[in-house]
C-alpha cells in the first residue's frame, strides 16, 4: 500500500486517485482467491491457501499494477473467480459467462478461450457418460448467455460503425513481432540466435541481409528485421499458436476435470505467450497466475513452476528502470521467490512418478545464474560500458528469461500429458 | 569480563506446557482441538513456528522492513521547497559540505546562523563519510555555498539511501542481537522472537522521522541497543564502548545517561563492591571520549600549526574564558594546548545550546502544557533550567535507585525507558521528535518476559500510537500524512489494537478494566482530533489550538507511561518483596528464567 508515489507528471490528487483506485479494485482479486480457497476440497485447502496467498502477493501484480500502473489485479481476479466457479457442475455456466465479461474487459484473454471452449463443450454441454449426447438445456443457457454479454459490450460501437476501427485498435498486427523490450518467449530465443549468426556467418558461408544489419534500434524499437535467419509471418504465429494450444486441449477434451483444466489453461497461455505475435512481457503473468493454482499438486508441478517464477518475473525488471525503484522490485522479487519456493518446497505432497533427478539440478543451476545476471544488468554493465551497448542487458535477461520460459513449458508439458 | 562462555541453553519455555491454563494471555488461543494466533503480526509468522530456520526468517523479516522503509522514502522530507532555512534534510546536507570542504578546526565554527554544526563529533565524521562518498559520485551535491538549498531528486537518492545503509549497519545487527539475548533470558521461543523482532522494527515513530522527515536517529538509537546488549550479555566494558558512541553521535543519548551510570556503578557494588571493575568501566569511558574528541582535536591543532592566525580569526566561544579560568595550568592563546582548548569549548557550547528556551516548538511535555494555563515566560531563563533539572531529577530517581539497589539485567529496558520519559517530560529544549528514545526501550519490552501478552502488548502499542500522534502535526508540515496514516494503521493492526471484536480490547485478553478504559478513552479522542482538526478552523487569534490540545493530551499519556514503565520497573525489581511490602502475589508464583545478576556474578571473577 505504501507505493503509491509521485511520478511527478501530474498533479498529486490525480496520481492519489489513480493508486487508490488500483489498491480498491484489487480486492477483486482478494475475493476470488478466498472463493478460491473456500471451494477447495478440505484436505487440500492448506496448500490452496499457501497458492493462493503467493498469487495476491505475486512480485508481477506489484510491478506492474502498483508501480508501472494497470489494473490487472482485478482483471486476474475475475479470471480466478471464473476458474474457481468452473469447478462445480454447477456454477460452470457462471465461470463461463464470468469469462465472457472478462474478454470485454481486456481481449488479452483471448489466448484462454480455446480452453475455455473445450472445457465448456466437453464438461457442461455434452454429457459425461457420452460425448454424442448433447445437453440442449445448458448450451441454450451458455450461449443466450455469452451472446447478451458481447452484445451489451460490443452492440454499441457496432451500431455506431465503428467495428474495424475497434478491432484494429484491439489486434494491432501493425505491430512488430517484438515488444519494445523482448518479451522472453521463442523469438527472442529466435533474435538473439540470429544475432550470434551475424557473427559467424561469413565463416558459414550464409547471406547476411544489409538493409537489417543497418538498423541501429534493433532489438530496442518494435520492427524487428532478421538479418540471417527468415523472418516471422503474424501468420505463422498464429498457427504455430494454435497448434500447440491444440495439443493440450485434446487431452481436456477427452478428460474434462478441473485439474486438467488448469493445466489446459496454463499450457494455452504458455503457447500463445512464446509463440504470440508481439506479446508484451507482461502476459507472463496469463501463464504463472493459472499454474500458481495447480502448483501445489505435487513435486512435478513444482519442479516446472520454479524456473517459470524465476524467470518470469526477472524478465518484468526491465519495466522499471529508476534507481529509486530498483531495490524495491529487486528485493520483493527475492523475498518472494525466496518465502513461496521454500514454502512450497515444504507444502507440496511427493509424487507418484519419480522426477528426475538431473533437471532439478539444472534448474537450480538456472536460478543461481540469475543472481549474477541481475548484478551484471542492472550495476555492472553501467560500470563498464556506460551508455554504450544498452541493447545487451535488455539482450541478456530476455534470452535468460526466454530459456526459463520454455524450460519450464517442456517440464509442464510432460507433467500434463504423463500425470 | 571479555572471556568467551557457552550460550546458556533456555529454560523450556512454560507455553506448551500449561498453555491451557493461560489461554487467554498468550499469544496463542488454545480450543479445544486447535490453535490459534491471537494477533495479526503473529498470524504472518504462524507457518513459521517449527522446522523452519533463522536463516530464513531473519533476513525475510529484514527484507520486509527494508521495502517498508524505502517504500516510505518516496515521501518527502522536511524542508522540500521552503527557502531561505529549509529543514532537517538541508542541516544534514549541510553539514556534509563543511566537513568535507573545511579544515577540522573551523566545523564548529562555520556560518553559525546556517544550520551550523551543533551535533557531537562522531555525526560530524559520518558525514564527513557520506559526503566523500557523495562528492565522487556527484561534485555538486556538496560544493561549498553554491550547493545550499539544492533538491536535485538523485541528491534525495543518496541521501535516502545513506539512511537505510547506516541503519542495516548499525542498528539492524544490533536490534537482531539484543532482541535475541533479550528474548532468551526472558524465556520465549524462537518463534516469539521473530514476532517480537518485526514488530519492534516496526515502529512507526522511527521509521517516519528517518526514512520519510529525514533524520539519523537509528545510528544513535543502534549504539545504545548495542550497550544494552552488551549488558545483558555482562560485557561491561563493551557497553560503555557504545553508549559512549551514541552520546557522541547524538548528545540525546543522554536521555539514558543516567540509568547507564546506575546500572554499571550497581553491578560494581552489588553484591560486594569490586573497585577493579569500576577502575575499568571509568577508564573505558574516558578513553572512548578520548577516542570520539581525538580526530577533532588533532586535526583542529594541525590546522592550527599550519594557519597560527587561526585562532585570531575564530569567534570566540562563551565558554572560553570560563574554562581557562578554571584550569590549573595557565593556557595562552600561543600555548600547543590553546586550540584543544578552544575547540572543546566551542564544541561543547554548540552541543548543549543552554541559552535557548526551555522548549521550542510545541512539545507534548509537562513545559509546554503547563504553559497553555500558566504562562512559564514570566520567569528567567536561569531559573526555569534550574526548575526542569530539578523536576527531571526526582522523575529520573526512581529508575537510578532501583538499578542501584537492584541491577538485574531483565530490569535494564524498564528502567531506560522510564529514565528516558522524565527526561522527555522534564528536561529542557526537547523536541517533539525525542519521543523516539524512551519508545524504543519501552517497545523493545516485546521482547522481554510476557512481552507478547495482551497486557504488555496493549501499553506499548498504544505508547507508539500516542507518540506517532503527537509529531503528527510535524508530519503534516512535511506533507506526510498519508504514510503517517499507513503506518499508524498498519501498527494497530498487526498487533490487533482496534476495537474490533478479536482484538486485545475483547473480553477475552483479559485486561484490566482500567487499561482497557484508559486507552479506548484515547484511541477514540485521537480519532476525533483528527476529524476536528481536518474540518473544523481554529478560532480567531488562536491558530495552534489544535496543536496545544494535542500536545496537552500527549503529555498527559507520556506521564501514563512514564508512570507504567516506573511502576513495571518496581514491580519486577523485587524490591517491594524485599523491603517487605505486599502487592505482588503475583510475581511471587513465578520462577524467572532471568538469572539476577547477583548470581551471575558471584561466579565471575573479574
Amino acid at each position: 500500500m505504501v507505493e503509491v508515489k509521485n511520478l511527478g507528471y501530474d498533479s498529486w490528487q490525480t496520481v492519489y486517485f489513480q493508486r487508490a483506485s488500483v489498491i480498491l479494485t484489487e480486492l477483486v482479486l482478494v475475493f476470488a482467491l478466498r472463493y478460491f480457497v473456500q471451494t477447495t476440497p478440505l484436505a487440500e485447502q492448506k496448500l490452496s491457501h499457501a497458492a493462493a496467498l503467493s498469487i495476491l502477493l505475486s512480485p508481477g501484480l506489484l510491478i506492474i499494477d502498483h508501480i508501472h500502473f494497470q489494473y490487472n489485479g482485478m482483471m486476474y481476479g475475475l479470471l480466478v473467480l471464473s476458474l474457481a466457479l468452473a469447478r462445480k457442475q454447477s456454477t460452470m455456466l457462471h465461470g463461463g459467462l464470468l469469462f465472457g465479461t472478462l474478454l470485454c474487459f481486456k481481449h488479452i484473454y483471448l489466448y484462454l478461450a480455446p480452453a475455455y471452449f473445450v472445457f465448456l463443450l466437453s464438461g457442461y454441454c455434452l454429457s459425461q457418460k457420452s460425448i454424442f449426447r448433447i445437453r440442449f438445456i445448458n448450451c441454450l443457457q451458455l450461449g443466450a448467455g455469452l451472446l447478451a454479454i458481447f452484445g451489451i459490450a460490443f452492440g454499441p460501437y457496432i451500431y455506431l460503425g465503428q467495428t474495424q476501427q475497434l478491432l484494429s485498435r484491439l489486434f494491432p498486427f501493425s505491430r512488430g513481432l517484438c515488444h519494445a523490450y523482448w518479451a522472453p518467449n521463442v523469438w527472442a530465443l529466435y533474435s538473439f540466435i540470429d544475432r550470434i549468426l551475424i557473427t559467424v556467418a561469413p565463416r558459414l558461408g550464409l547471406q547476411v541481409k544489409s538493409e537489417a544489419l543497418q538498423s541501429v534500434t534493433r532489438g530496442l524499437v518494435g520492427d524487428t528485421a532478421f538479418a540471417v535467419l527468415p523472418d516471422i509471418t503474424p501468420r505463422m504465429t498464429f498457427v504455430l499458436t494454435l497448434l500447440f494450444q491444440s495439443l493440450a486441449l485434446v487431452k481436456l477434451f477427452l478428460k474434462p476435470t478441473w485439474e486438467v483444466f488448469i493445466g489446459a489453461i496454463t499450457l494455452c497461455g504458455y503457447a500463445s505467450f512464446l509463440f504470440g505475435w508481439h506479446v508484451h512481457e507482461k502476459a507472463i503473468l496469463l501463464v504463472v497466475i493459472p499454474f500458481g493454482l495447480i502448483v501445489l499438486k505435487d513435486r512435478r508441478y513444482l519442479g516446472a513452476f520454479r524456473p517459470l517464477a524465476v524467470a518470469g518475473h526477472v524478465s518484468l525488471f526491465p519495466l522499471l528502470f529508476t534507481e529509486a525503484e530498483y531495490p524495491i522490485k529487486t528485493t520483493y522479487t527475492v523475498f518472494w521467490l525466496v518465502l513461496f519456493l521454500l514454502a512450497f518446497d515444504k507444502l507440496a505432497p511427493a509424487a507418484s512418478k519419480a522426477r528426475v533427478f538431473f533437471l532439478d539440478r539444472v534448474s537450480l543451476l538456472y536460478i543461481a545464474i540469475s543472481i549474477p545476471l541481475i548484478l551484471y544488468c542492472s550495476l555492472v554493465h553501467n560500470l563498464i560500458f556506460g551508455a554504450r551497448y544498452e541493447f545487451l542487458p535488455l539482450m541478456f535477461i530476455s534470452t535468460y528469461s526466454a530459456a526459463g520460459v520454455v524450460g519450464s513449458w517442456i517440464g509442464f508439458l510432460v507433467v500434463y500429458f504423463t500425470s | 569480563m571479555s572471556a568467551h562462555k557457552p550460550r546458556k541453553k533456555p529454560q523450556k519455555d512454560d507455553h506448551d506446557g500449561n498453555a491451557a491454563s493461560e489461554s487467554v494471555k498468550t499469544v496463542v488461543q488454545v480450543d479445544a482441538t486447535s490453535q490459534k494466533p491471537t494477533f495479526p503480526l503473529a498470524a504472518f509468522y504462524w507457518p513459521a513456528r517449527s522446522g523452519v530456520s533463522q536463516w530464513t526468517v531473519i533476513p525475510l523479516t529484514l527484507i520486509v522492513a527494508g521495502l517498508l522503509r524505502w517504500a516510505t522514502s518516496f515521501w518527502g522530507y522536511s524542508g522540500f521547497d521552503t527557502p531561505p532555512m529549509h529543514g532537517d534534510f538541508e542541516a544534514q546536507r549541510h553539514w556534509m559540505e563543511i566537513t568535507t570542504k573545511l579544515p577540522v578546526a573551523r566545523w564548529y565554527f562555520y556560518n553559525l546562523d546556517y544550520w551550523g554544526l551543533d551535533y557531537p563529533p562522531l555525526t560530524a565524521y559520518h558525514s564527513w563519510l557520506i559526503g566523500i562518498l557523495g562528492s565522487f559520485l556527484n561534485p555538486k551535491w556538496f560544493a561549498l555555498d553554491s550547493s545550499r538549498g539544492l533538491e536535485s531528486p538523485d541528491l534525495k537518492l543518496f541521501m535516502r539511501v545513506t539512511v537505510i545503509v547506516s541503519e542495516y549497519l548499525i542498528y539492524i545487527p544490533s536490534l537482531v542481537i539484543f532482541n535475541r539475548r533479550l528474548a532468551k533470558q526472558s524465556g520465549l521461543n524462537t518463534w516469539q522472537t521473530s514476532v517480537a523482532l518485526m514488530a519492534i522494527l516496526l515502529q512507526p515513530s522511527t521509521i517516519l522521522i528517518d526514512h520519510a522527515h529525514f533524520q539519523y536517529n537509528t545510528v544513535m538509537l543502534g549504539f545504545t541497543l548495542a550497550a544494552m546488549a552488551n549488558m545483558l550479555a555482562d560485557r561491561l566494558l563493551w557497553s560503555c564502548v557504545f553508549f559512549v558512541a551514541a552520546l557522541g553521535f547524538k548528545q540525546m543519548a543522554l536521555y539514558y545517561a543516567p540509568v547507564v551510570f546506575a546500572y554499571l556503578l550497581g553491578v560494581c557494588l552489588q553484591p560486594k563492591i569490586n573497585p577493579t571493575r569500576l577502575i575499568a568501566i571509568a577508564i573505558t569511558t574516558v578513553a572512548s571520549f578520548a577516542v570520539v574528541f581525538a580526530p577533532l582535536l588533532v586535526g583542529a591543532s594541525y590546522n592550527h600549526y599550519r594557519d597560527q592566525n587561526l585562532a585570531q580569526q575564530l569567534p570566540k566561544p562563551v565558554l572560553l574564558d570560563f574554562v581557562l579560568e578554571k584550569l590549573p595550568v595557565k593556557i595562552e592563546s600561543g600555548h600547543f594546548l590553546y586550540p584543544v582548548v578552544l575547540q572543546l569549548a566551542q564544541s561543547i557550547h554548540r552541543i548543549f545550546p543552554l541559552a535557548r528556551g526551555l522548549f521550542e516548538d510545541k512539545v507534548a511535555n509537562v513545559w509546554c502544557a503547563i504553559h497553555t494555563v500558566y504562562k512559564l515566560n514570566r520567569f528567567s531563563i536561569a531559573f526555569l533550567s534550574r526548575l526542569s533539572l530539578l523536576t527531571t531529577l526526582v522523575a529520573l530517581s526512581p529508575s537510578v535507585f532501583v538499578l542501584l539497589l537492584a541491577p538485574k539485567k531483565k530490569l535494564i529496558p524498564y528502567a531506560f525507558a522510564s529514565c528516558a520519559w522524565s527526561f522527555f517530560l522534564c528536561s529542557f529544549q526537547v523536541h517533539e521528535k525525542s519521543v523516539l528514545l524512551p519508545l524504543l526501550p519501552m517497545t523493545s519490552l516485546l521482547a522481554g518476559r510476557h512481552g507478547l501478552y495482551p497486557e504488555v502488548r496493549a501499553w506499548i502499542g498504544w505508547a507508539n500510537v500516542l507518540g506517532t500522534w503527537t509529531m503528527y502535526p510535524l508530519l503534516k508540515r512535511d506533507e506526510l500524512r498519508v504514510p503517517y496514516a499507513v503506518w499508524t494503521l498498519l501498527w494497530m493492526y498487526l498487533l490487533a489494537l482496534s476495537p474490533a471484536s478479536d482484538s486485545t480490547y475483547s473480553s477475552r485478553s483479559g485486561l484490566s478494566v482500567f487499561t482497557k478504559a484508559l486507552h479506548l478513552c484515547s484511541y477514540a479522542i485521537m480519532v476525533a482530533w483528527h476529524i476536528v482538526e481536518a474540518f473544523v478552523s481554529p478560532p480567531d487569534g488562536k491558530p495552534d489550538l489544535w496543536v496545544v490540545i494535542n500536545c496537552v493530551i500527549g503529555a498527559a499519556g507520556f506521564g501514563i507511561c512514564y508512570l507504567w514503565c516506573t511502576w513495571q520497573l518496581i514491580l519486577h525489581s523485587d524490591l517491594l518483596r524485599r523491603f517487605g511490602i505486599p502487592g505482588s502475589t503475583e510475581l511471587h508464583r513465578e520462577t524467572y528464567t532471568f538469572q539476577s545478576s547477583r548470581v551471575e556474578l558471584q561466579k565471575k571473577t573479574v
